[in-house]
């Protein structure tokens, strides 16, 4: 079961600098130093350069936005949910969800990533990232 | 680089709707057609003399153009379908508008007509997901900017609600706003909750509808007979996409101030010129930011302005005066479309119960997903 939902996105294992969470995995570019998530290969957004390497992302950041959702049309996610805006500290911006027990969340709080038990779309368990306030 | 300064003036010689709506069976044929028959009795033209088309849709299929337009008699007119999301309306407008100014064409037509209908987005085919792209509908994008404006300004969720109770104020005036009744805060604050602060009423509805305007030289309108009494000249016209910002995402905000920087630059205005603006407020909180994006108030301070009227009917600038697209509506294709329609009738002193006394300089805004982002300046000379 510690097979995960999204591998091309995160992995279990940390960066060096946050060992301890699951790191993302984004890309940086070899020509203007863009530090972006998700990794792609298209090209460069910034500068259009096509030397796009791996870059791992540490799971560590603050909180720019949060917002509990009540309404939800997509199929395969049962609102009411929490989703979160998160300035990662190596710079890119993500958007994705709080996990449940999060309680009362403040612009600004530090916020790191988390694995948590998910369905695939054949409903086999898979593990999925979600941010968490820093213990 | 030439700017439309440096062209011939076009101007907005008709406008026409069907009202926003909610989804029915009226065929959108029926939809388009009344817009466009509105628009050349307003302008006093006949369908022959319209020389080129522009038919804003990003929801119904491919190329509906021709089997509507057919019905006004098949005059062999070019026509041109424009998809840019919510932005459709107002980048065929900016394309009619070129084409005027150019030289090329006289007297263009421009259309928009949807009906809501299931369409996917095709960035979702380039195959670079997010986390959990499927959980941040459109509304939740902008609760979480929501939520981020107001940690910035100090702003509560029943601050920012008041841009609702105003627009709603508007609707209730406007025979083609598909919502047409006066809220009060309670109402607003107090309905079906969609994500973060935001209740229906803070949200744009989902709906069908049409609008055309007729853009016309000086030289066209006199060869019909027609003069510039009730023409509206287009002063500026702006059209971007996003790029990197710091904070991605604000891109809307980001998108929004280049794009009315240009477009006010271009007609020689600032925004305390400017009496009357239609906006993409979709959801309250646009609003808000975009009239600091936008200048017309200073970071921070839209709300307290608010509060104050500033932006009401009779206020300093009339904004949304149409309802908005949360009052009026959006049907996607007509909303750019029917914003320059609005804004015509308000600077020709039309707009009845909804006029903005004496207004001048008008100002329409519309970004699309992708992003796009247009601003278009009216004058009445
Ligand atoms: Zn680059």
């Amino acid at each position: 079961m510690d097979e995960l939902l999204k591998p091309a996105l995160y992995r279990a294992e940390g960066t060096t600098a946050v060992p301890q969470r699951p790191a993302l995995l984004g890309g940086e570019c070899g020509a203007c130093g863009y530090v972006f998530f998700p990794l792609q290969r298209y090209g460069c957004e910034k500068c259009g350069s096509l030397d796009l390497k791996p870059r791992d992302l540490s799971g560590a950041g603050s909180l720019l936005a949060s917002a509990r959702v009540h309404l939800h049309a997509g199929k395969g996610r049962v609102a009411p949910f929490t989703v979160g805006a998160i300035r990662l500290d190596d710079g890119p911006i993500v958007r994705t969800l709080i996990v449940e027990e999060a309680g009362p969340l403040a612009v600004g709080q530090r916020m790191a990533t988390t694995l948590e038990t998910a369905t695939d779309a054949e409903g086999a368990p898979r593990l999925d990232l979600r941010f968490a306030p820093e213990a | 680089m030439t700017t439309l300064k440096d062209l011939r003036p076009a101007y907005v010689a008709g406008i026409g709707f069907h009202r926003y709506q909610f989804i029915s069976d009226t065929p959108y044929v029926e939809l388009g057609l009344t817009a466009v028959r509105g628009a050349l009795a307003d302008a006093g033209l006949p369908w022959p003399a319209v020389e080129s088309a522009y038919v804003a849709k990003a929801l119904l299929p491919m190329a509906p153009g021709r089997p509507m337009l057919r019905h006004l008699g098949a005059t062999g007119l070019p026509i041109v379908h424009v998809e840019d999301a919510s932005a459709s309306g107002s980048a065929a407008f900016r394309h009619a508008v070129m084409e005027v100014a150019s030289g090329l064409a006289d007297i263009v037509l421009v259309i928009g007509v949807d009906k809501p209908m299931p369409v996917g987005r095709a960035e979702s085919l380039a195959r670079i997901g997010g986390l959990a792209d499927d959980a941040i509908a459109p509304f939740t994008h902008f609760a979480l900017l929501a939520d981020a404006y107001a940690a910035r300004s100090g702003a509560k969720v029943e601050d920012i609600a008041l841009v609702a109770l105003k627009n709603h104020r508007n609707g209730a005036k406007n025979p083609f706003a598909q919502h047409q009744k006066e809220r009060t805060l309670d109402e607003i604050l107090n309905g079906k909750k969609i994500a973060g602060g935001f209740t229906s009423l803070q949200c744009t509805p989902v709906g069908e509808g049409a609008a055309a305007v007729i853009v016309a030289s000086e030289e066209g309108l006199k060869r019909h007979g027609l003069g510039l009494d009730r023409a509206i000249r287009v002063a500026g016209s702006a059209g971007r996409s996003q790029r990197v910002y710091d904070d991605a995402t604000r891109y809307d905000a980001m998108l929004t101030q280049e794009t009315a920087a240009i477009a006010l630059r271009e007609a020689g205005l600032s925004p305390s010129d400017i009496d009357v603006a239609e906006l993409h407020d979709a959801f309250t909180v646009e609003e808000v930011e975009y009239l600091e994006a936008m200048g017309f108030a200073p970071e921070g301070q839209a709300v307290p302005m608010l509060k104050e009227g500033a932006f009401d009917i009779g206020g300093r600038c009339a904004v949304s005066p149409s309802g908005g697209l949360i009052s009026m509506g959006h049907p996607i294709g007509p909303t750019g479309v029917g914003q320059i329609g609005e804004i015509t009738r308000q600077l020709r002193g039309e707009a009845g119960p909804r006029q903005q006394p004496g207004a001048r300089h008008g100002l329409a805004h519309m970004v699309g997903v992708g992003a796009v982002c247009y601003v278009h300046l009216l004058s009445r000379d």
